[in-house]
């Protein structure tokens, strides 16, 4: 299971092209769900109307040296998650965005550089099974038990409502894209190999179609928000206290 | 004056929702990021906005109160002892406060339970529970019956 190109049995049945043209549309999907995500939520404006405020508060101009280094702060923090102050959320989100990376990267390098069954690196077809068992893991561990509406607001671990649509469609995608492959390479049976596979595509369209009611684009604009916090900080218009300078735990 | 959850800045970790002694901070269905359910049943305490890791919640002030422009920001440092505040005029004056809240670590108070129950010969002692140890002293003061 972890050395087959998962993909490659797609072509006793599907030209590579189709399926090529197909990752093409799940990527425009995601574009043309974020850029109407963003004007239909109105969140390009808040965010040109809050850095004009902030512009206009600056008690000083960081130069671009600084900017850039704030960048790389913004860049550094979202590599590990550091915006969460709770170790398991942030575990189970670092689990699910470097898996979900891993697992994205490897599919469109399978289908794009290896199609027609071309002989795979067996490292390609390893890193996505390890993509989508890390996105697993770490998606069930936040699904039943980290959800703050779970957590801290008393739903049952079994709710689902919006705010689940992107967890939902990526835990049932990843599933049975493992499922799919588990059976297509232990059990040799087509048919249930193909409803499996329809069942993998129909979730995985849905995940990557829903971006404009899902919460999908919140990995684009959440690194948005931390950066313009941090310019916030560094020109003086932010409108929280400045940290104290004193320490005053003397005792143990 | 009721509390908003600035929604970018949330990360939805639930410590409001926790917190909130009127139980009026929940989870928003659609975005799950934290909400003021009933603004007009909030009493402004700032427990909330205090306890926010991510500085997300604000008080909003009425207009007949807070007109023209009014705030007031916190800062909890827990690892330092520290709250901070800015005040913001309506006139655009600022001025900012800091107060110690504790000396000792966040986190080390222990709990009653924590604590061995004390025999029935402390019910004649003039000694509140676990005194004078838990109040990091060697020797409190007491009161001679007899000369009383």
């Amino acid at each position: 299971m972890f050395t087959n190109n998962p993909f490659a049995a797609l072509t006793d049945f599907l030209p590579p092209l189709v399926v090529q043209v197909y990752i093409v549309l799940m990527m425009l999907a995601v574009v043309i769900g974020t850029l109407f995500d963003v004007y239909h939520k109105g969140s390009a404006k808040f965010f040109a109307r809050r850095r004009a405020k902030s512009d206009a508060a600056a008690q000083r101009r960081p130069s671009g040296g600084e900017t850039f280094s704030l960048a790389l702060e913004t860049i550094a923090e979202a590599a590990v998650s550091g915006e969460f102050c709770k170790w398991p959320r942030r575990i189970s989100h670092l689990m699910m965005m470097y898996g979900f990376f891993l697992y994205l990267i490897t599919t469109v390098v399978m289908i794009f550089a290896y199609p027609a069954g071309a002989p795979t690196p067996i490292i390609l077809p390893a890193l996505w099974t390890i993509g989508a068992l890390m996105i697993l893991v770490g998606g069930l561990w936040f699904f039943f038990f980290l959800r703050v509406n779970v957590a801290y607001d008393g739903a049952s671990p079994f709710h689902l409502g919006r705010a689940d649509l992107f967890i939902g469609f990526l835990l049932a995608s990843i599933a049975f894209a493992l499922l799919w492959h588990f059976v297509q390479t232990g059990y040799h049976n087509p048919t249930a190999s193909r409803i499996l596979l329809g069942i993998y595509i129909f979730f995985t369209t849905l995940l990557f179609v829903s971006v404009p009611w899902s919460k999908f684009a919140h990995m684009f604009f959440k690194p948005a928000v931390a950066f313009q916090r941090r310019v916030e900080e560094a020109n003086g218009s932010s409108d929280l206290p400045r940290p104290s300078t004193e320490n005053y735990i003397v005792r143990s | 004056m009721p509390t908003y959850t600035d929604m970018t800045r949330c990360d939805g970790c639930g410590e409001c929702v926790d917190i909130c002694p009127s139980d009026i901070m929940h989870i928003d269905p659609v975005y799950r990021r934290s909400y003021n359910i009933e603004p007009n049943f909030c009493w402004e305490c700032y427990s909330c906005v205090k306890a926010c890791p991510q500085n997300a919640i604000d008080v909003r002030g009425y207009a007949d109160f807070a007109p023209l422009g009014h705030k007031v920001r916190v800062l909890r440092e827990p690892e330092k002892g520290v709250i901070s505040w800015k005040i913001r005029y309506r006139d655009g004056r600022l001025k900012e406060f800091t107060f110690p809240i504790r000396t000792t670590p966040w986190g080390s108070i222990k709990a009653p339970s924590d604590y061995e129950a004390p025999d029935l010969s402390a019910l004649t002692s003039q000694m509140l529970s676990h005194e004078p140890a838990a109040l990091h002293i060697a020797a409190l003061p007491t009161i001679n019956k007899k000369k009383a």
